[in-house]
């Protein structure tokens, strides 16, 4: 009796994020990490803030249109993360938007976005929370574009197909965000026997229920975005590039 | 579309400075999460949720309703961090073996995540007292008397003024759609929804165009100077929060286990 009471305990986090509730990527909520953490992530997030704002503001400096592109992108980020993925089972999954926003914008520009976005996710939405900024921040704005952008490069420069490149980005970057954030859990909440690595195998686990479709989701909808741009939005997207490669300098 | 942000704009704090909430709200955040004590959580929950519902006026339903999404994903959270594998089986207070290994609950885990719990909601009272109070637009011009870079507190500006114009375009996009039978299945919601998510883009994109252009007819050179509304600093609320923190830090000190 009692392990069966345990085993739907154990299968609730399952259940409740990706049944009736959303399964959202996965934000640490606020107050969940300990203080010193929190100001290690936010130490670590500190160097790449800092860079992509000072490759904003050289940019900005040379074309003052940016500054609205830069905002409007964040504005598109925050509605993409609102929007439900449709699914079979009824459940609703959200997309990030970190693998679209990372090969359009550039992983420079999507840090400082990205802050500002998940700054707004706790204030608007109670999503997040203002202490676990920085390991947000560190966790969906720094490593998955980073991971999202470079593995896009590579695949693309191998002469891997559009589709691929985009697909492998887009589910790259969540699984980067959802494993990073695994870690800074695990090192906040080392298990008492195995220590961090048992830790994050548990809570590596216990997510993959949901980020692994999620990841997969994310990359078919990001495929089906980018063919439709390239389709009908060439010009758009050759502004872009160009910027891209202005900021990366 | 954003019920917290209807709160915010229509709750009996409005006129109080924002750099009071913030301040009030951050420091108890603090308080709570330096403090070991469970005591000190609860009393910090209570302290907020009772200034939020009975100062500011934010009716008690809808406020249960707001904070009960982020309490589920902490419970969710809190149950993840409780859980544990090990090799042998004692020690636990309940769990169940699978094959070699055995999954369950230790009472040391399980009493760190009871006050990872009670901390963690204690910090969302308080994030929701400010969220709750203060419109985003007073966030955004403190922002910018403390001293933050002028293009992180324009852009911000932005976002926040175009996530109801996007949010709204998004919405119609996906009316459309619908009438015309797109996610009538699983194949056709994903290619509707990339749709929409491609479309969004473009439409962000021009607009981005649109009001580069418009704010240039205004002499827009690189800087967004706005008027904002003063607000005087009330040296009763001060007091008030300075006595409400200090009791809650005399609280926690006198529970140090």
């Amino acid at each position: 009796m009692k392990s069966r009471v345990f085993l739907a305990v154990l299968c609730l986090p399952w259940f409740s994020l990706g049944f009736p509730e959303n399964a959202h990527a996965m934000h640490i909520m606020e107050g969940f990490l300990p203080v010193q953490w929190c100001g290690m992530w936010t130490v670590l997030a500190l160097p790449f803030l800092i860079l992509g704002f000072r490759s904003a503001n050289r940019l900005v400096r040379m074309k003052p249109a940016l500054k609205m592109l830069l905002g409007l992108a964040g504005a598109f980020a925050f509605v993409l993360s609102a929007l439900k993925i449709p699914s079979v089972t009824g459940s609703c999954s959200h997309m990030t938007g970190t693998g679209l926003g990372a090969i359009l914008f550039g992983p420079a520009a999507m840090t400082v976005m990205g802050c500002i976005v998940l700054a707004f996710q706790a204030l608007l939405l109670a999503h997040g929370g203002l202490t676990t900024l920085g390991a947000n921040t560190f966790a969906m704005a720094v490593a998955g574009p980073f991971a999202a952008y470079y593995i896009y490069r590579f695949l693309r420069k191998i002469g891997a197909p559009l589709w691929l490149g985009v697909f492998t980005a887009a589910a790259v970057g969540d699984l980067t965000t959802y494993l990073t954030t695994s870690l800074q859990l695990a090192m906040a909440f080392p298990a008492a026997d195995g220590g961090v690595a048992a830790s994050f195998y548990k809570f590596a686990g216990v997510f993959a229920f949901t980020q692994v479709p999620l990841a997969v989701s994310e990359g078919l909808l990001t495929v089906l975005a980018v063919n439709f741009l390239a389709a009908h939005s060439r010009q758009e997207l050759q502004d872009l590039a160009f910027l891209r490669k202005e900021a990366l300098q | 579309m954003l019920q917290i942000d209807c709160y915010a704009y229509a709750n009996r704090l409005l006129s109080v400075h924002p750099g009071e909430k913030a301040a009030f709200s951050l420091v108890t955040m603090i308080i709570c999460l330096a403090s070991p004590s469970p005591v000190t959580s609860l009393a910090v929950i209570l302290l907020a949720a009772l200034l939020t519902i009975y100062r500011a006026g934010v009716p008690w339903r809808p406020y249960l309703g707001i904070a009960a999404v982020p309490a589920l994903f902490l419970a969710f959270g809190a149950a993840a961090v409780a859980v544990s594998f090990s090799g042998q089986p004692d020690g636990y207070l309940f769990g169940l073996s699978l094959g070699g290994t055995c999954v369950g609950v230790t009472p040391r885990d399980l009493g760190i995540a009871a006050r990872l719990f009670l901390k963690s909601l204690g910090a969302t009272t308080c994030l929701l007292f400010l969220a709750l109070t203060t419109p985003m637009v007073e966030v955004v011009s403190a922002l910018r008397k403390a001293g933050v870079p002028a293009l992180f507190v324009d852009l911000a500006a932005i976002v926040y003024r175009f996530i109801f114009v996007l949010a709204e375009t998004a919405e119609r996009i996906y009316i459309s759609q619908s009438s015309r039978l797109g996610y009538k299945n699983l194949r056709s919601g994903y290619i509707s929804l990339g749709q929409l998510a491609a479309n969004l883009f473009i439409r962000a994109y021009r607009r981005s165009q649109a009001l580069f252009t418009a704010m240039s007819a205004r002499c827009y050179t690189g800087e967004i100077r706005v008027l904002e509304t003063g607000h005087r600093v009330s040296v009763k609320n001060v007091a008030v929060i300075v006595v409400l923190d200090l009791s809650l830090v005399a609280l926690s000190l006198v529970n140090l286990p």
